[in-house]
């Protein structure tokens, strides 16, 4: 299985995860929000997967087995987790109050 | 242009417009040019004839060029040693790695300016720019 | 479709005809800046045209010669032959394609090849050192994130595929791993505000930018089908060794190919590809003059080891010339170089670390007999009373843990101060000022994800004050100044904060302007204005939306504002301020706190707000049936593994109103706060994050429940939840 869900703190990607996993391991994500993901034996992941590991935010555990996922896309995400987000532009706040004056 | 000793290209494609696109360019620079229009046919050319070059479209029906390129790599050398260089309009990653699998010396995604490829075939001939 | 069309073709011949005027005239005249804005004016507006009627391969080219011509501008303002040429060659293929356009009805197919010609013969125009072209904010962003890999990439680009790729089983990442010669790789996504539980995983929204060391030509030869997508930036423009002995990026990129196909596994027509690879390689080396290697590669070939051949030209591809073994980053092991980075750290800092581990380890120890005791059932009160002293143990010491831990991430501002001297120097040359800049103090230390955050923000404060602030020669000397203005970047520590100065010796802030600037947009109420002194009217210029004409025209429209300094320096827990004397000069000060601490955060919703919960509170989430949530008096409850927790709504406890809840069950929130259990009831989870967090201060100072706040990259604001308050 190439990506599993171990229990509520634990995802594992393993192998060479397809395009499909995408939305196994964002339906995962999304019940166990406090899940870290652990990749160490996964050798390659489709785009999808990456963006789902993108867009969550969530912790990953162990180095990944794989050379360009080691070499490129975990530093990628990292920076991509770890900045003060040059790139984002955060949550939108719906402020339904009105601002105090 | 004139050149002693010219290197020998084989244009395998099923497109007349291209394979009258690369000979223009390529005699241009002092090459000898033949063409095939799909892999039996370029199997029966490089048979009789020897090539420096294959430049080997996907696509192409008969034979492709992967199958084609596959069949020649399983022959005795030298034939199947003949270097090739092969053209997709795809550049997907399988596309590459099942191209290298088959045995191609390098991978180029059409369109194909002839002066790039003019360059191309230099290097992978060896012969001065 | 057919509407805009005809209306597209009117609008945009007219602007070609136009731009062609107007650069024609400057064939003659080169400096003419109210052409030249024409000229930028037109390809402006004619991208914008491209793009509604979504012919993206012409706002591509238009792009990349617009960007060329915004880079011009700024420097030199004299137009220089090579670039009016390349405009006027892109406007002719834009006419052939509005021909195409006119006779078909349609967006011609196929104008991708065409439109990357032109990216590429544009960008071997321009004299691309640093600074970046204003609008190239992608890559002034990889370039200042990445200095170091930035100056060895030849090749920038800005992929973002098709929405539908992943439906067309394109695998994007894929491609972008087979280019050779990859520094690194970013990936961010379309729409970071964008909830993590409406994202789509079958649609593909986020963007890939990647440096490499090869040429554009190179990787358009890859990319080549995906070029539709793909925004190339050619970067380098070192001088060139003797090219007669060295390798063109196309010939390594050949020998790289070799190599893999020799390690194809494939058993059948080994034997021919191994020739094959071998006598290319020989071919690509002897036409680069590298006849020791070729030889080199013909020996291993004649031996028929593939080991060996692979060997000799891997030791090809890392010489340069002259025959000298240089340090390598091996292509085909995975490149750590990416990732770390190096960070030199003062001994007593460490030992300070070793000595905390002392400390841990006692407390350790101490934790093992008590729960021998505790196992035994001795002494239950005892056991009791030394558990809580060793927590108390263990809560100061992680503190100093972590304090000490981020006293080695804290660096000399000195790495980033030297960055400044020659952007300066360019910008000063390109207004015509004579400017003296000094820099103090740049041993002071901060965290190193301040002191790499800060050299936008200060460029920025450094640009405004010698295009607006410096006043030119003439009337420096009117006014009995020295002619070469002084400005000054300067760093020092006051208690716990870092302070950044630029000082100058200019004209002031301009308070009559700032003050007609600000009733013109309606930036502040006419009487509140008229109340201000004119301390608070030049504070205004932090204000989001307040940017004079001239900066405007200066950045080109894309440029970044002192707002945007300030949402910066706020984010990092700073402020910033202004201090202005009219004639004598100005000192913008930024302070920021000398040691961050950055938090985790889940962040939830509820009443159509967004929270922040320190991930270090949470224990879980689950969705609880609401008929296992029991009243207690005023207060709710239920049972979760043999425990009571408390509920709270957390819309009613923030008086935010109580909605009627969703039918059968409730999303909640179980936290630990001071040791004790307790849930929230939220009606969505979204992503985490890591932040840095400000105290609460000011308005929000009174709030109950609230730990602190941070500034979100959007500039709004996001409040962090203290649970421990909320539930008191």
């Amino acid at each position: 299985m190439t990506v599993k869900l171990i229990d509520k703190n634990s995802i594992a990607l393993a192998g060479t995860c397809p395009s499909e996993d995408a939305e196994e391991l964002f339906q995962y994500l999304l019940e166990n929000r406090l899940a870290v993901v652990d990749w160490s034996q996964c050798e390659q992941a489709h785009t999808a997967v990456i963006q789902v590991l993108l867009a969550s935010g969530c912790e990953l555990k162990g180095t990944p087995a794989g050379s360009f996922l080691h070499g490129h896309i975990e530093a990628a995400l990292r920076r991509a987790r770890g900045q003060i987000r040059p790139f984002a532009a955060g949550l939108e706040v719906r402020n339904s109050r009105s601002r105090q004056d | 242009m004139t050149v002693a000793n010219p290197k020998h290209v084989l244009i395998i494609d099923d497109a007349a417009l291209v394979r009258a696109y690369y000979r223009q360019a390529l005699e241009r620079a002092g090459y000898h040019v033949d063409e095939a229009l799909n892999g039996l046919e370029a199997m029966e050319k490089v048979l009789l004839h020897s090539f420096d070059l294959l430049i080997v479209d996907v696509n192409m029906p008969q034979m492709d060029g992967v199958t084609f390129l596959l069949t020649l790599r399983d022959k005795e050398l030298p034939l199947s040693a003949i270097p090739a260089l092969v053209t997709s309009t795809e550049a997907g990653q399988q596309d590459i790695a099942a191209a290298r699998a088959a045995g191609a010396n390098y991978y180029v995604v059409k369109p194909l300016k002839q002066e790039a490829l003019t360059e191309l075939v230099g290097m992978l001939c060896g012969v001065a720019a | 479709m057919n509407e805009f069309i005809e209306q597209f073709l009117l609008e945009a011949r007219e602007l070609i005809e136009q731009a062609t005027s107007d650069l024609l005239a400057l064939e003659h005249q080169a400096d003419d800046p109210e052409k030249i804005d024409g000229v930028f004016r037109a390809f402006h507006t004619l991208k914008g045209a491209a793009g509604i009627v979504d012919f993206e391969p012409m706002g591509r080219a238009l792009h990349a010669v617009e960007s060329i011509l915004a880079g011009f501008r700024s420097r030199t303002n004299v137009i220089s032959p090579t670039i009016i040429n390349e405009c006027l060659a892109c406007l002719d293929q834009v006419t052939r394609w509005l021909d195409d356009m006119e006779a078909s009805g349609e967006v011609p197919s196929g104008a991708g090849a065409a439109a990357d010609a032109i990216v590429r013969r544009i960008s071997g125009t321009a004299e691309l050192d640093a600074p970046a072209s204003p609008g190239r904010d992608w890559l002034a962003r990889l370039r200042d994130q990445n200095p170091g890999q930035f100056s060895e990439a030849r090749t920038a680009l800005r992929y973002v595929p098709n929405p539908d790729a992943f439906f067309r089983s394109e695998d994007p990442l894929a491609m972008i791993e087979e280019l050779p010669g990859l520094i690194s790789i970013d990936l961010a996504l379309s729409d970071p505000a964008q909830p993590f539980d409406t994202i789509n995983p079958f649609t593909c929204a986020m963007e890939i930018f990647v440096l490499t060391n090869v040429d554009t030509e190179t990787v358009i030869r890859i990319v080549g089908g995906a070029s539709n997508q793909i925004e190339l930036h050619a970067l380098d423009t070192k001088p060139r060794a003797d090219s007669a002995t060295t390798l063109s990026s196309l010939g390594r990129s050949i020998l790289e190919a070799q190599v893999l196909l020799l390690r194809e596994p494939r058993q059948n027509g080994r034997a021919g590809r191994m020739a094959a690879a071998g006598s290319v390689s020989i071919n690509v080396l002897r036409q680069a003059g590298l006849e020791a290697a070729a030889a080199s590669v013909a020996d291993a070939l004649n031996d028929g080891n593939a080991i060996s051949l692979i060997a000799s030209i891997e030791r090809a591809l890392r010489e340069k010339p002259g025959g000298v073994l240089s340090e390598i980053v091996d292509t085909s092991r995975p490149s750590s170089a990416a990732a770390t980075r190096v960070l030199r750290v003062d001994t007593t800092r460490i030992d300070t670390l070793v000595n905390l581990t002392g400390e841990l380890t006692v407390v350790k120890n101490a934790l093992g007999h008590l729960a021998t005791r505790a196992q035994a059932g001795l002494d239950a009160k005892g056991v009791a009373a030394n558990l809580r002293d060793l927590q108390t143990q263990l809560d100061r010491l992680v503190g100093e843990v972590q304090r000490a831990v981020l006293r080695i991430r804290v660096l000399p501002m000195r790495q980033m101060f030297q960055r400044f001297p020659r952007p300066v120097r360019e910008i000063s040359a390109s207004v015509g000022k004579l400017i003296n800049f000094t820099v103090e103090g740049d041993d002071t230390e901060a965290d190193k994800a301040i002191v790499e955050s800060l050299f936008e923000p200060l460029l920025h404060v450094l640009r405004n004050a010698i295009d607006h602030g410096i006043e030119d020669a003439e009337e420096r000397q009117a006014t009995g100044k020295p002619s070469t203005a002084t400005i000054v970047l300067r760093a020092f520590r006051q208690l716990d904060n870092v302070i950044v100065e630029i000082e100058d010796d200019g004209r002031g802030v301009d308070v009559a302007r700032v003050r007609e600037v600000a009733a013109a947009r309606g930036l502040v109420a006419a009487d509140t204005l008229a109340r201000m002194t004119d301390a608070e009217i030049v504070d205004l210029i932090f204000v989001s939306g307040f940017s004079t004409a001239r900066e405007v025209t200066d950045l080109s429209g894309r440029g970044v504002g002192m707002d945007a300094v300030r949402t910066v320096v706020e984010r990092l827990g700073g402020r910033v301020s202004i201090d202005s004397r009219p004639n004598v000069g100005s000192v913008v000060r930024l302070t920021l706190p000398f040691t961050v601490m950055m938090t985790r955060l889940m962040t939830i919703e509820s009443a159509g707000q967004v929270f922040g919960l320190p991930l270090d509170m949470v224990i879980e989430t689950a969705i609880i049936p609401r008929d296992r949530i029991v009243s207690i008096g005023g207060a709710a409850a239920f049972a979760w593994r043999d425990k009571t927790v408390p509920l709270i709504s957390l819309a009613t406890s923030l008086g935010l109103g109580s909605r009627v809840s969703d039918a059968g069950q409730a999303r909640v929130v179980i936290t630990s706060a001071g040791g004790q259990l307790a849930a929230i009831e939220v009606e969505r989870l979204g992503e985490r994050m890591d932040v840095m967090l400000k105290p609460r201060e000011g308005l929000l100072g009174g709030v109950k429940g609230v730990t602190g706040t941070t500034l979100l990259g959007d500039g709004r604001v996001l409040i962090v939840l203290d649970v421990q308050e909320l539930f008191n």
